[in-house]
């Protein structure tokens, strides 16, 4: 008997479905099905990945979804055609823009809405007339009853009760299987998943849980047997109906951007045309004009004027406001996009970009730019999106978050019944950095038990909702992936609310958005932006100078003699610890040294052992050779060894025959092996494929290993590009203004990888003079004052100052500038400051110049009462009676706390020069005497925690930054000390390290034996060090 | 310092009757002219270290041991909870050797509950709870000498809220005495009269009155007869003075008994006992008077008695109410069915252990839907299990049968069916009557069942609850019987 299973939810249905998409499409071809009907509730997250299953499978899928309306009238609507689909994407956007985030609200009037749609009426339990008449009516001959046959123990009763409603309605009955799994031992993971909804144990589920496994998909032969022939055969009658395929979705670029008159081409053409006569004023070389038009052929070819004339529109209304941005991918840094403003990595100077990678003529798939705005300043350019295109025809792509070992090891201990502080101890024992597996050893160490019944019925739950691609828990935004439709979008996929207000996002993700080629623009923030606007700016008003992004003195040899040395705090892309190891090493001496820096420190070049044959090759101490000409052509640029990714997919190109299509599976395969363990076919086929074509096999092999390397994480040369572009200016900052660049980066705080201490005190060793906050000076940014040489200063901002409310910092700079405050008292009443603010001012010190000290100026502040109203200056009459106190003024130790405490710097001495003398007395040396030192040797020292990494290509070494008052130091903490001290390596603030000294060509570290937390010496002294993931 | 001007400006208050006359200018008391001043009263504060796991406001259990053992130093004994005990010593000094010995026993009575403890002496109960927080054991005999002893211990010994401390902090004061120091008024208006009023108590300068510890005891009392007794009745009024004791015993503390025994002593006998257990806490004399007399009743004496006892258990607090308009059993009142006193009745006659109340769970497993547990008093009717006809299946049980029937009787095991072609049997061969009904669940408490139901029709006529298991070996049991 064929049939067709109409009613089924994949765990897109969160914490209800226990199977994924793909398993039941498997699962569904596997048991002979004729069709699939993918129906979750009020949602369509999953059937993008259903429908790529079932391509593969050749199986038919049916778009539905199951409806549960307020008034507990549910049902299934399943997607006749286009506009049955489009009208059931409308249905749930309404029913999920009614409610918030996760929920969904319809009622019957909503059902309106609904055409070309058939629907299966859920009777529940207790079948109601009622109900049935009124769809009857509501939508003639679409209609059916869901019979569902569950072994309840009365069914035979339960089909006669809806029979009869049949023949009193004129309603046809149909089978269907309420499927909430693919097989039926998922009935565990199903029964915790209620739990885990219901918020409740699952001991105490009770009947919330089904009382038994039927509800998976049932091999035909027991349904045969369950249901009578006519309703089995009407599944399948219905599924024929049921034409709709995703297929038949035609994405349509907005319209609006072409003016009257013109075509998108020649409208494309025109921008161009601006774009190429200021951007080479003497007129465009011959070659470079080709590869335009090679470009704009291409583009006209695959119809995808409209997406870069999308782009160029949002770029334009950003430099219109002034909002730095720059675009990122190999589309972005065509010529197009050079000429269109996109970006301003010139093509030439740049490289020799891989076109292809992005705009495919074999896949039909959109290009994808990205596009980096200043942090502070997106929201401006999203409203603008939202405004030019209509909310209805714009969205956010969702991101799905799935269970990771955390989560699920929280929500599965409460399904257990553990106590919170035991879930939240289980859930603790795994950290960030251990990797998608839940580790019995872990669990050992923190005092569970694996074996006890419990654990051993918890942790293979755990494990299935963990296991690729990780059980979805619900929907979130993505970073900045806009979709934007020529139509309206919700007939393209349900919209429903975002966490944010004002947000809303798509039911469907990236990778669903790529699968059915549709438009997506990524909007991303990015804080250098920022402070590269925000440092030209002070520049720019301190000098007069005129400089622009993109437009700084380029290739200066100075600020490449700079980045040499590894004087890279702040620096964009190239002040992490792992890039200023390297150099020194690499001594980059231009633009594209630059690139392959960015691209060249990142767990791809280092796992595929690229890094240490290039620098060899860089240096002079190993030939450069190519097994051939063609080879050549692709890696000569990176002296034979492959950097990036597009390298590697042309290599496969040239030396193993792929062809361009076939490169991006590869790459897409790259990124997801470890996974999916799929690329075990690319092998053969590169390795035969280099072989035939006359390559040696330990070559072949070679490529292959590296290629393995890339798949965690390689670097585009097109991103790269980009990034360099903005390493270089603002190296150029760091180098010639570096006031400028130090303030610049501390009014964007947070962003980066080093604190405003480290920023500061790195200003200062380059002579920048600083001054301390100052409510009688400072505003709200820190600024560049004159000095007495005519030079900049540094002049820090009432920002950093921790727990002042803008709203205050606001009203004190207004009423300074009616005239300089006489006193605390006048401050107060003045700026209307209340006692929050003041005590923050004067915790941070910056009322100094007005009470004397800090500790006097705190107890002026927390005396001062904010006025009544009606008595403006009442709070300070008392000020007459109130005794001053006798106050010690503050230690020079009191005054780094408190600095440290309210600003995280201090001008002042480092802490622990004044721990010196008792370290020196403990055995302990500074940094600055490791540098001295002879490598080899067995040394003890001491520093602050700044930075703890632990890359993920490191297998499991852990890098800490220390600092003290001479200066940094690197330290190596391999696995098993991290393993042995790792209280103190996760926990310290001070940290003591015994170890042996290391130096590399200029680099020294200090490998760890012995880690031990010395935190108590700094007494309140808040640092807190910045972990990187 | 500015604490030590002129004597006349600080004249010594009237401890505890006139509050200081004249404002002062910082939180430190007045000193007292003569050094000769014993102090009122002497505390000992202990501070103990006691897992991180239960740094609640509650007192751990613990401090509780302790302080009833501590009990025997001294009867004025306040918990500081979480970690504190503070114990007024002055009038125990002579019977235990002076400050070294109370100290030393002090120090046996934590080592008795290992637990380690720090102790420290002091004139005010704050001051010696600070100190033994601070960690100092610190002996101040002399009222003189309190503040100098206190003004080098951290303010944070006070425990104070962080961020209170933090701003403290900011003006540079992290000491006691460094608070001390500063203007009173001043103190008050940027950190709080409350913390001004915690600096006074701690000097002294205001009392401290301290909650006492009591430790809960059980009604315990005996009582000789004047002659000797068999008569139930006579019985009952012998203890009738025991019960208005342990009735005022009760309500001094507002609390009532759970449980009471009566122990009635023969002459070269056993004593006969009696125990009552209460569906609610009760107090009253004349309701417990009528229990025992029913339990009395049943009570076959083997001699006359002699004396007679009542021990109650621990006194739970009674839960105050209303009583209902309308007495139970008449119009609008409550079901007399679930009239506490019914309960006790029932009880008083039966045995405690005879009436029992049954409750359903929602479990899909026959087995796990029901339990048995203490009749409840005024349980509401959704819990209690209908002692008549079938089990309606709940509303939120989704797709299941509308008239699923489970049989009222369950066999506390069930048994295994001999098979003849697959089909069970039972005194003969059975009819299967209905449909299976498949339960497979439970994987959760290591009492998984997967099983198909069927109702199933003896030759005798009896319809009967079978079940085959789901997995091989596919065995048949029967579960239950319809009544």
């Amino acid at each position: 008997m064929e049939y067709a299973e109409l009613h089924c939810l994949s765990n897109f249905t969160f914490l209800r479905g226990a199977s994924h998409p793909k398993e039941l499409i498997e699962q569904a071809a596997d048991l002979g099905y004729t069709a699939l009907a993918l129906t979750d509730e009020c949602s369509l997250s999953g059937v993008v990945r259903a429908h790529v299953a079932a391509k593969e499978r050749g199986l038919k899928l049916i778009i539905g979804s199951e409806l549960r309306l307020a008034c507990g009238l549910a049902l299934v609507a399943l997607a006749i055609d286009r506009h049955g689909y489009g009208r059931l994407c409308r249905l749930i956007t309404q029913g999920r823009r009614a409610a918030v985030k996760g929920g969904y609200r319809l009622t019957r009037a909503d059902l309106a809405i609904l055409e070309h749609c058939l629907i299966l009426w859920l009777p529940g339990e207790r079948p109601c007339d009622s109900e049935a008449r009124w769809l009857a009516e509501r939508f003639p001959g679409g209609v059916w009853i869901a019979v569902e046959l569950l072994r309840g123990g009365a069914d035979r009763e339960h089909l006669q009760a809806l029979r009869r409603i049949g023949r009193e309605t004129g309603l046809r009955l149909v089978a269907s299987g309420d499927v909430h799994m693919h097989v039926r031992s998922r009935r565990t993971v199903q029964d915790a998943l209620t739990a885990i909804r219901l918020n409740v144990p699952v001991a105490e589920a009770g009947e919330n849980l089904h009382p038994n496994g039927e509800r998976h998909l049932r091999e035909r032969e027991r349904l045969d047997r369950l249901y009578p022939r006519e309703l089995l055969e009407e599944t399948v009658r219905i599924a024929q109906r049921c034409a709709f395929s995703l297929d038949e979705l035609r994405y349509e670029y907005p319209r609006e951007l072409v003016p009257p008159g013109q075509t998108p081409a020649s409208h494309l053409r025109k921008l161009t045309e601006e774009g190429v006569r200021r951007r080479w004023p003497q007129g465009i070389p011959e070659d470079e004009r080709a590869a335009l038009e090679h470009e704009l052929a291409l583009i006209a070819e695959l119809r995808y004027e409209p997406y870069f004339l999308t782009v160029h529109d949002i770029v334009a209304f950003a430099r219109s406001r002034g909002i730095l941005c720059q675009g990122r991918g190999s589309a972005a840094n065509s010529r197009v996009c050079y000429c269109l403003g996109v970006t301003a990595v010139d093509p030439q100077r740049g490289a020799q970009l891989v076109f292809e990678r992005f705009i495919s003529k074999e896949r039909n798939e959109p290009p994808d730019i990205d596009i980096d705005f200043e942090h502070e300043r997106r929201e401006e350019v999203i409203q603008y999106v939202y405004d030019r295109y209509g909310r209805e025809r714009t969205a956010i792509a969702a991101t799905v978050i799935m269970y990771r070992p955390r989560s699920a090891l929280r929500d599965l201990g409460k399904a257990f019944g553990l106590a919170p502080e035991q879930c939240a101890q289980l859930a603790g024992v795994m950290q960030w950095w251990d990797g998608g597996e839940v580790l019995t050893q872990r669990l050992r160490e923190a005092g569970f038990d694996p074996d006890s019944p419990v654990l051993a019925r918890l942790l293979p739950l755990a494990r299935e909702l963990i296991a690729f691609p990780g059980f979805p828990r619900h929907l979130s935004q993505h970073v900045g992936g806009f979709v934007i439709s020529a139509g309206r979008l919700d007939e393209l996929v349900p919209i429903e609310n975002a966490a944010m207000e004002g947000r809303t996002v798509v039911q469907w993700d990236k990778d669903d958005l790529d699968a059915l080629g549709l438009l997506k623009v990524d909007l991303l923030a990015l804080g250098m932006l920022t402070a590269l606007r925000k440092g030209l700016d002070l520049v720019n008003r301190f000098r007069g100078t005129r400089h622009e992004l993109g437009g700084l003195p380029a290739e200066d040899p100075q600020v490449y003699e700079m980045i040499s040395r590894a004087d890279t705090i702040g620096v964009f892309q190239i002040e992490s610890r792992a890039q200023m190891a390297m150099l020194p090493r690499l001594k980059p001496r231009c633009y594209y040294d630059l690139v392959i820096e960015v691209a060249i420190v990142r767990p791809g070049p280092i796992q595929g052992d690229m890094v240490h044959p290039y620098l060899k090759r860089r240096q002079g101490r190993e030939p450069v050779s190519y097994p051939s000409d063609a080879v050549r052509d692709v890696l000569s640029r990176t002296l034979g060894v492959p950097i990036f990714q597009e390298q590697v997919m042309r290599l496969a190109m040239v030396a193993a025959g792929f062809t361009p299509g076939e490169a991006d599976q590869l790459r897409r395969a790259m990124g997801a092996w470890k996974r999916t363990g799929g690329i075990g076919h690319f092998r053969d086929k590169l390795l035969c494929g280099m072989t035939s074509r006359g390559y040696a096999v330990e070559f072949a092999e070679r490529i292959y290993r590296q290629m393995m390397g890339f798949a965690d994480y390689g670097f585009p040369e097109a991103h790269a590009a980009s990034f360099a572009l903005l390493a270089y200016d603002s190296a150029w900052l760091k180098c010639y203004e570096p006031a400028a660049f130090t303030a610049a980066l501390l009014n964007s705080q947070p962003m980066g990888f080093y604190a405003p201490a480290q920023l500061v005190r790195d200003a200062r060793e380059h002579g920048v003079r600083v001054r301390p906050v100052d409510a009688c000076e400072s505003g709200w940014d820190c600024v560049l004052e004159r000095g007495e040489d005519g030079e900049p200063a540094l002049r820090l901002g009432l920002r950093l100052v921790k727990g002042l409310s803008g709203g205050g910092a606001d009203r004190l700079i207004e009423a300074r500038r009616q005239g300089a405050f006489a006193s605390v008292q006048d401050l107060a009443r003045r700026a209307r400051l209340d006692r929050r603010d003041l005590e923050a001012l004067a915790g941070a010190g910056a009322l100094a110049s007005l009470s004397g000290n800090r500790h006097l100026a705190f107890w002026d502040a927390a005396g001062t009462e904010r006025p009544l109203p009606i008595e403006p200056a009442g709070g300070l009459a008392a000020r007459g009676t109130d005794p001053i106190p006798l106050l010690s003024a503050p230690t020079e130790g009191e005054d780094i706390v408190a600095d440290y405490a309210s600003l995280g710097l201090t001008l002042g001495r480092h802490p622990l020069a004044l721990l010196r003398d008792s370290l020196r007395s403990a055995g302990l040396c500074d940094a600055g005497d490791l540098a001295r030192l002879e490598p080899g040797g067995w040394v003890r020292t001491a520093g602050i925690v700044l930075s703890r990494q632990r890359p993920s290509a490191a297998k499991g070494v852990t890098f800490l930054t220390l600092e003290d008052e001479t200066g940094p130091l690197n330290v190596i903490v391999w696995e098993r000390v991290g393993e042995e001290y790792r209280h103190a390596l996760v926990g310290s603030r001070l940290l003591e390290v015994h170890g042996r000294l290391q130096r590399e060509e200029g680099v020294t570290h200090l490998v760890a034996r012995r880690l031990i937390d010395r935190s108590a010496l700094l007494g309140a002294l808040l640092t807190r060090s910045r972990d990187f993931h | 310092m500015r604490a030590r001007r002129s004597a006349d400006l600080f004249a010594p208050p009237l401890p505890k009757r006139t509050p200081p006359a004249a404002p002062l200018k910082t939180l430190a008391p007045p000193q007292p002219v003569s050094p000769a001043a014993a102090p009122a009263e002497l505390w000992l504060g202990v501070q103990v270290m006691i897992g991180a796991k239960q740094a609640g406001p509650d007192s751990p259990p613990e401090l509780g041991r302790l302080a009833t053992l501590a009990q025997r130093l001294t009867p004025r004994l306040s918990l500081a909870p979480p970690d504190g005990l503070l114990l007024e010593v002055k009038g125990s000094l002579h019977l235990f050797g002076g400050v070294d010995g109370i100290r030393r026993e002090m120090a046996l009575e934590c080592a008795r509950c290992g637990l380690r403890g720090t102790l420290a002496l002091a004139p005010t109960p704050l001051a010696a709870l600070t100190a033994a927080r601070a960690g100092r054991s610190l002996l101040v005999l002399d009222p003189a000498q309190l503040i100098g002893q206190l003004s080098p211990l951290p303010l944070a010994a006070l425990r104070w809220p962080q961020k209170l401390l933090e701003r403290l902090a900011f003006i540079g004061v992290r000491t006691i005495g460094q608070a001390l120091r500063l203007p009173r008024a001043g103190f008050a208006q940027r950190f709080g009269a409350a913390q001004l009023g915690e600096l006074d108590r701690l000097t002294g300068r205001v009392s401290d009155p301290r909650e006492r510890f009591e430790v809960r005891t059980r009604f315990r009392r005996r009582r000789e007869l004047s002659c000797e007794l068999d008569n139930h009745g006579a019985l009952l009024e012998a203890l009738g003075p025991l019960l208005t004791a342990l009735e005022q015993f009760l309500e001094s503390r507002q609390c009532g008994v759970l449980e009471l025994e009566c122990r009635l002593w023969h002459r070269g006998r056993p004593p006969s006992r009696c125990a009552l257990r209460l569906a609610a806490p009760l107090a009253d004399a004349r309701r417990l008077a009528g229990l025992l007399g029913e339990r009395l009743g049943t009570l076959a004496l083997p001699e006359p008695v002699r004396a007679c006892e009542l021990r109650s258990g621990l006194p739970v607090p009674r839960v105050l109410s209303s009583a209902g308009l309308w007495q139970p059993g008449e119009h609008g009142g409550l079901s007399e069915a679930h009239s506490p006193h019914l309960i006790e009745r029932l009880r008083a006659r039966l045995g405690s252990e005879a009436v029992k109340g049954l409750a359903v769970l929602k479990d899909h497993r026959p087995e796990a839907a029901w339990c048995v547990r203490e009749p409840e008093a005024c349980s509401e009717v959704s819990h209690c299990r209908p002692l008549e006809g079938e089990l309606a299946p709940p509303a939120s049980r989704p797709g299941a049968p509308r008239d699923a029937t489970r049989p009222l009787w369950l066999l506390p095991l069930p048994r295994r069916l001999t098979e003849r072609d697959g089909l069970p049997r039972y005194r003969g061969g059975l009819r299967l009557l209905s449909e299976p009904e498949r339960i497979e669940t439970g994987w959760w408490d290591g009492a998984e069942v997967a099983r198909d139901y069927y109702i199933a029709l003896d030759i005798h006529g009896r319809r009967l609850w079978l079940f085959r298991e789901r997995h091989p070996p596919h065995r048949w049991f029967l579960h239950g019987v319809f009544g």
